[in-house]
C-alpha cells in the first residue's frame, strides 16, 4: 500500500565508493601479500621452477573454474563439476579401452558431460529447482555413472591426446598450462566480447530486468550450466592424462577448490559482477597459498585448516561488499 | 479496570524521513470496543503511523500511551508482548501447515516437551467457532482454503496470543466480495466484548463506513479530522482526503488534448477481450487506438499492474485473448518486443540494472539489432546517447552507472530504452511515482510526444494526478474488473477515487 514517495536513490557516499573499490582490489592485495610473505619466509618459493609448479598445480582448477565463473555470474552454482570431471575422464578411458577410434572417446566424454549439464540447466531454469539441489543430485548421478562404468577398477588405457595434453610439453612448457591458459582466454573472450556474455552478466545482475528487456534468461542459465559441465569434462579428460589413469573418484575432491578459487577472486555469489581476470587472481591465490605452505615447513596437518580459514574470510568479504542487495 | 482510559493514545507524534515530514503532530486515540478506521491517499502517512503503532518504527517524536501509561515500543516483538498485533497485507502464514499450526505458530501447546496436538486442535476449533468459522477444519492444510481464511487465521493467531489492539492493513484488497463481507462481520465481532479494539486501514470507503465506529482522515502527514462513522458519507470522506486540491482538480479534465482525426479514426492497435487471471483481473476487455493515451486507473491491488504484465507476456492470462495490429498476441517479453510492445514496470528497481552503465540498460533489448555476435560498444553508446538526450536524462553520460542518477532520471532511462525503435504500443506503469514536479512534467511530455507520433500509450497508475495529466480516455479498475470508463467529459480526481473505491457493492456476489 502507501509507498513512501521518497526518492529511492541516495547518492553513494565516499565510504561506499571506497568499499566498492577495495572489494574490487582486495583479492589482488591478498595475492601480493601472500606472494611477498612466502618469498621472504622461504628460499625455495621464489624460483622459476616453483612458479611453473604453481601454474601446473592450478591448471586443472583453471579449466573447471572457467565454467564455474559463468555459472556464478548468473547467480547460480554448480556443485557437480568435480564429479562431472571424474565422469568424463572415465568415459574417455572406457571407450578407449573398448577400442573406439580416437578422438571419439573424448568427443563422447564431452558430449555426455554436456548432456548432464543440460539436465542441470533444465532443472534450474525451467523446473525452478534451486541449482545447488539439482547439481547436488547430478553429482551423485555422475559419480554413480563413473562407478558403474569402471566397476570400481582403475582404467589405464587413455586417449593419446589426453596423455599429451595432460603430461606432455612443448618448447619446454607443459601442455596442461597452455591448455588452461587457452580455456581461460576463450572464456574471457566469450564473456567480454560476445552478446551471449553480455546476457550472462545482465541475467546475473537482475534476472527480472533481463527478462523484461527480452533476454531469454532461462536459455542463458541452461547454456551456462552446459558450459560448466563441458569445461569440467574437459578438465577430466586432460586430468586423466596427467594422472596416467582414470579412477572412479579421480577428481571428486576438487569441488571446493574450484568454486573457492572463483569466489576468492571476487566474482560475486549474487551474480553480475566478476569475470575471468578475477578467477585468475583467485586461482593464483589458492595456488600460491597451497604451494607456499609446503615451502615454509608448516605442519602439513594444518594446511587444510589454513586454506579453509582463508576461504571463509574471502567469503565474508564477498558477502559484505556484494550483499547490498536489500530493498 | 477503568474503562474510560483509551486503549491507546498518540500525542503529538511526528516522524521525518530525511527532509520529508511523513507525520506531523498526530493526536490519535483508540477506545476499547471500537473499530477505528484510518483513511487517506497513498502517501498520506497511514503506513508510517501504523508502523509506529506496531513497533516497526521506534524513533519518532511525541508520545504513545498504552492503557494510559507512556510506552515507547522498541520493536514489533515488544508491541506483541503488550498486546498490539498487526495483520499484514502480505500475510505471514505458512500454507503448507495445518490451520491449527498456523494459529499457534511458534506457540504450540506443549506436553512434556512435544507438541500437544489434541489440545492444539481443540483450542484452534474453539477460537474458530467463536469467530463464526466452524466449517473450517483445523486439521486441514491452510492452502486448501481461500485467502479469506488465511486472513482469519492471522486474526485468530493475534487473538490467541492475547492481542488487545489489532491493526488491519488493507485486509480485503485480495478478497472476493463474499469473503470481504465475512471479514467485515468478523471485525465487528472482535470488538463486541468491549475490551478489544481494531485499527482498520482501507482504501475502500464503503467498507470503512460500514465497519468503523470512528474514522480518522489523514492528509499529507497530518490528521485532518476524526469523525463519527455514522455521520460520514463517502463524498465527504473523499473531499476530506483530497482537501483543497479537490477544487483545483475540478479544472482538470480529459479531452483537453485534441486527438487528430487521423488517430481518432485509427483502427485499434491493441484489442483485449475477456482477459482473466485468477486473483489479478477478471473479464477485462478494452481497445487501445494508435496515437491515443489511455489511462488505466485503480487503487493498489486492483489488478491494473498485472494487466500490464499480461499484455507484455510476463504473466499468462488464464482465459481471454489479445490482438496486436490484427493478429493474436501471446508469449514472452521477447516476442512482445519484436511485435512492437514496450513496457515499463511500476518499480524502477525491477526494470533497471542499477549497477550497470546507462548504455547497457538502453541497448539490452536491441543488442541483436545494434550489433552482431560481438556487441559493438561504440554503436551501443551512440544509440544510448541519442535517446537519453531526447528524453533529457541528466547528466547525459551513457557511460555512467544508473545508480548514480536521481530517481526521475532513472525513470527516463527506463523510458528512453524504448525510443530506440518506436513501439506500436507502450505499456507504462506508474511512470512518475516519487518524482518531483519538474521530472514528472518531462516524463509526461515524452509520453505525449510518443502518442503524437502514433504510439498507443497505455498509462497505468494508482496516482490520479498522473492519469489526469496525460490520459485522453480513462478506464477505472477495482478488484480486477473495469468498473468505469471516462471519455470526452471532464473528470476530477474525486470522480476517479469514487469510482475506484466505491465499487465494492456493485459487484455481483
Amino acid at each position: 500500500m502507501a509507498q513512501k514517495p521518497a526518492d529511492t536513490t541516495q547518492p553513494p557516499s565516499k565510504l561506499r565508493a571506497f568499499l566498492a573499490k577495495s572489494r574490487e582490489y582486495a583479492p589482488v592485495w591478498t595475492l601480493l601479500a601472500l606472494f611477498l610473505f612466502f618469498s621472504v619466509y622461504s628460499d625455495s618459493f621464489l624460483t622459476w621452477e616453483n612458479m611453473g609448479n604453481i601454474l601446473n598445480q592450478v591448471a586443472l582448477l583453471a579449466i573447471m573454474g572457467t565454467g564455474i565463473t559463468f555459472v556464478l555470474l548468473t547467480a547460480q552454482i554448480d556443485l557437480s563439476v568435480s564429479y562431472m570431471a571424474t565422469f568424463a575422464g572415465v568415459v574417455a578411458a572406457y571407450y578407449t579401452a573398448a577400442h573406439l577410434p580416437q578422438p571419439w572417446p573424448i568427443v563422447i566424454a564431452l558430449l555426455a558431460a554436456a548432456f548432464l549439464g543440460w539436465i542441470n540447466g533444465v532443472g534450474t531454469a525451467w523446473l525452478g529447482i534451486p541449482s545447488f539441489m539439482v547439481t547436488l543430485a547430478m553429482s551423485l548421478i555422475a559419480s554413480g555413472l563413473s562407478l558403474y562404468l569402471t566397476r570400481g577398477r582403475i582404467l589405464f588405457d587413455l586417449p593419446p591426446l589426453a596423455n599429451t595434453l595432460g603430461s606432455g610439453r612443448i618448447f619446454g612448457i607443459k601442455w596442461l598450462v597452455i591448455v588452461a591458459g587457452l580455456t581461460l582466454l576463450l572464456g574471457h573472450l566469450v564473456l567480454k566480447y560476445t552478446r551471449f556474455g553480455r546476457y550472462v552478466y545482465m541475467t546475473g545482475a537482475n534476472p527480472k530486468a533481463a527478462e523484461l528487456a527480452g533476454v531469454n534468461t532461462k536459455g542463458v542459465i541452461t547454456i551456462v550450466m552446459i558450459i560448466a559441465a563441458v569445461t569440467a569434462g574437459f578438465a577430466g579428460v586432460v586430468g586423466i592424462g596427467r594422472l596416467g589413469s582414470a579412477t572412479p573418484t579421480a577428481f571428486d575432491g576438487m569441488l571446493i577448490d574450484a568454486i573457492g578459487a572463483v569466489v576468492l577472486g571476487g566474482t560475486s555469489l549474487f551474480g553480475g559482477v566478476g569475470g575471468i581476470p578475477q578467477t585468475i587472481v583467485g586461482l593464483l591465490i589458492l595456488g600460491v597459498l597451497r604451494n607456499g605452505l609446503d615451502q615454509i615447513s608448516v605442519d602439513i596437518y594444518m594446511k587444510t585448516l589454513i586454506t579453509g580459514i582463508i576461504l571463509l574470510v574471502a567469503l565474508v568479504f564477498n558477502i559484505l561488499f556484494a550483499g547490498k542487495k536489500e530493498g | 479496570m477503568e474503562t474510560t482510559t483509551p486503549l491507546l493514545n498518540l500525542n503529538n507524534v511526528s516522524k521525518r524521513f530525511g527532509g520529508i515530514h511523513a507525520l506531523k503532530g498526530i493526536d490519535f486515540d483508540v477506545r476499547r470496543g471500537e473499530v477505528h478506521a484510518l483513511v487517506g491517499e497513498n502517501g498520506a502517512g497511514k503506513s508510517t503511523m501504523m508502523k509506529i503503532l506496531a513497533g516497526v518504527i521506534p524513533d519518532y517524536e511525541g508520545e504513545m500511551r498504552w492503557q494510559g501509561r507512556p510506552v515507547r515500543l522498541k520493536n514489533p516483538r515488544h508491541a506483541l508482548d503488550l498486546g498490539i498485533a498487526m495483520i499484514h497485507q502480505e500475510l505471514s502464514v505458512m500454507p503448507e501447515l495445518t490451520v491449527a499450526e498456523n494459529i499457534f505458530l511458534g506457540r504450540q501447546p506443549l506436553r512434556g516437551g512435544v507438541v500437544d496436538w489434541p489440545r492444539m486442535f481443540r483450542e484452534a476449533e474453539a477460537i474458530l467457532a467463536e469467530l463464526g468459522y466452524e466449517h473450517v477444519n483445523v486439521r486441514d492444510e491452510l492452502e486448501r482454503y481461500p485467502l479469506g481464511v488465511h486472513q482469519l487465521v492471522e486474526i485468530a493467531r493475534a487473538i490467541t496470543s492475547g492481542a488487545r489492539l489489532i491493526i488491519m492493513d488493507e485486509p480485503t484488497s485480495a478478497l472476493s466480495p463474499m469473503e470481504t463481507q465475512r471479514l467485515l462481520e468478523l471485525t465487528r465481532k472482535l470488538v463486541e466484548d468491549g475490551d478489544k479494539a481494531v485499527v482498520y486501514i482501507s482504501h475502500f470507503l464503503e467498507e470503512v463506513t460500514w465497519v468503523a465506529d470512528r474514522i480518522t482522515v489523514l492528509r499529507d502527514g497530518q490528521k485532518i479530522t476524526t469523525l463519527d462513522a455514522k455521520e460520514a458519507d463517502k463524498q465527504e470522506l473523499v473531499r476530506l482526503m483530497l482537501g483543497k486540491e479537490a477544487e483545483f482538480f475540478e479544472e482538470s479534465f480529459i479531452g483537453s488534448r485534441q486527438v487528430s482525426d487521423e488517430h481518432k479514426n485509427a483502427a485499434p492497435v491493441l484489442v483485449v477481450r475477456n482477459l482473466s487471471k485468477p486473483r489479478a483481473f477478471e473479464n477485462v476487455s478494452f481497445e487501445l487506438r494508435a496515437g491515443e493515451i489511455l489511462g488505466l486507473y485503480g487503487l493498489i491491488g486492483s489488478g491494473h499492474f498485472e494487466l500490464g504484465e499480461a499484455i507484455y507476456g510476463l504473466v499468462k492470462p488464464s482465459s481471454g485473448s489479445m490482438e496486436l495490429a490484427g493478429s493474436p498476441l501471446r508469449g514472452s517479453p521477447r516476442k512482445a518486443i519484436d511485435r512492437g510492445i514496450a513496457y515499463v514496470p511500476p518499480s524502477r528497481r525491477t526494470g533497471l540494472f542499477l549497477e550497470k552503465p546507462i548504455y547497457q540498460n538502453v541497448s539490452l533489448p536491441w543488442l541483436a539489432k545494434i550489433s552482431g555476435f560481438v556487441p559493438a560498444v561504440g554503436r551501443e553508446v551512440k544509440v544510448a546517447d541519442e535517446v537519453i538526450h531526447r528524453v533529457g536524462v541528466r547528466p547525459p553520460d551513457p557511460l555512467k552507472e544508473v545508480v548514480f542518477l536521481s530517481g526521475g532520471n532513472q525513470q527516463k532511462v527506463a523510458i528512453a530504452r524504448w525510443l530506440v525503435e518506436p513501439p506500436k504500443v507502450f505499456v507504462v506503469s506508474e511512470p512518475t511515482r516519487g518524482m518531483d514536479v519538474g521530472a514528472k512534467e518531462e516524463v509526461m511530455r515524452i509520453l505525449k510526444e510518443m502518442s503524437a507520433a502514433g504510439v498507443g500509450v497505455l498509462l497505468i497508475s494508482s496516482e490520479p494526478e498522473t492519469i489526469l495529466a496525460a490520459a485522453e480516455r480513462i478506464l477505472v479498475m477495482a478488484k480486477g474488473r473495469i468498473v468505469e470508463e471516462f471519455a470526452e467529459q471532464s473528470v476530477t480526481k474525486e470522480m476517479l477515487l469514487a469510482a475506484a473505491a466505491g465499487e465494492m457493492a456493485a459487484e455481483p456476489a
